[in-house]
């Protein structure tokens, strides 16, 4: 750790080749952004990527497993595992659809979804009066998954603290590391 | 440099590139596997029908059914459960809607033969407005989601062409 804070002392002096490392980092945070916009624009989906933080979808889903959502998806069927919020609030839901009543004329739908593990649906999930779910705030349908990878995720989410820890520890060796 | 953390940094990066490469060869592993090999439904059917009422300006009917399917082809070693569910599936005025009635979560290790007769169902034909369901024409079909460890989720289902259709009757009972 010394040695990281001693080459970072160094740097200062040569402004060339702290240029040049600041650049480095700047690749790379703007590669990762592009690459995440990327899958948001392919997706049509404002999170193409969720961690699941319930145990609601249990044992298929559990919390820390993440899912790849697709909103490219015209009609949303019964049975289809979708990743929704309910408006005004943060936190996004994994749960299947039960009940899908389409408009015929309108194209306008209505749905309502239910957690596999719960005993009821999620009527009382939803805001005050409110009775069914429109295509507008489903985020998008779960195509894939991958066990615990999401795991990061909630412990960021659990102590935020370590969100600035582990940034500050990557800019630092990124800052700080000689290529050859 | 080899200080310790480098070393960890390498580590980890490096591991976590290996779990993702393992990921998607299990996941590709499986591709196709559902065109060679399809679970056949072999009965869904009404048993018998319960009740048509109308409940506060809404319609709704109870009733049972019958299901002999035997679902073994659909598993294979990266599937961790098959998420089954009955739909009802009619058309009211303008409306084309789909319900599930029953649902049941089979997994790897239980039997993958399921014999349910006479069942329940669980949730209610409800419609959302009243009026609508008497008289209707009803089709009943099993649908059921590939759930696996790691990759792509994927849904079959029974084809239409093969499921049962009942009429709800036309006077509340």
């Amino acid at each position: 750790m010394d040695k990281q804070v001693y080459e970072l002392k160094k740097l200062w002096s040569n402004k060339r080749q702290l240029t040049f490392q600041v650049l480095n980092l700047a690749m790379i945070v703007f590669s990762a952004l592009m690459i995440w916009k990327g899958l948001m624009f392919v997706t049509k989906s404002e999170s193409p990527v969720v961690v699941v933080l319930s145990g609601s979808m249990e044992p298929a889903f559990q919390r820390g497993d993440i899912l790849f959502l697709n909103n490219a998806v015209h009609e949303v069927h019964v049975g289809d595992v979708v990743v929704f919020k309910i408006k005004d609030r943060d936190i996004p839901i994994v749960h299947r659809i039960l009940k899908v009543h389409l408009d015929q004329e309108t194209g306008k739908v209505e749905l309502l979804t239910k957690g596999d593990n719960n005993r009821v649906d999620d009527r009382g999930l939803y805001a005050p009066g409110q009775l069914w779910l429109n295509r507008d705030d489903i985020l998008g349908k779960a195509v894939g998954t991958l066990r615990y990878v999401g795991m990061v995720t909630i412990a960021l989410n659990d102590y935020p603290v370590l969100k600035y820890v582990l940034v500050g520890l990557m800019g630092l060796f990124v800052l700080t590391s000689k290529e050859g | 440099m080899h200080t310790v953390w480098v070393r960890l940094n390498a580590v980890v990066f490096f591991g976590l590139t290996v779990l993702l490469g393992l990921s998607c060869m299990a996941a590709l592993s499986k591709v196709g596997h559902t065109l060679r090999q399809r679970p056949v439904v072999k009965k869904l059917e009404m048993r018998k029908f319960r009740s048509l009422k109308s409940h506060g300006g809404v319609d709704r009917a109870l009733l049972s059914f019958d299901l002999d399917v035997d679902l073994t082809p659909a598993f294979h070693w990266n599937i961790k459960q098959l998420f089954v569910y009955v739909v009802a599936i009619y058309e009211t005025n303008g409306r084309y809607n789909q319900v599930v009635l029953w649902d049941k979560i089979v997994e790897a290790g239980d039997s993958k033969v399921l014999k349910e007769k006479n069942t329940f169902i669980k949730y209610p034909l409800v419609d959302k407005r009243g009026g609508e369901l008497r008289g209707k024409e009803v089709t009943l079909q099993l649908q059921w989601d590939h759930m696996p460890i790691t990759g792509l989720l994927h849904m079959d289902k029974q084809p239409l062409d093969t499921s049962s259709k009942f009429f709800l009757p036309t006077e509340y009972q």
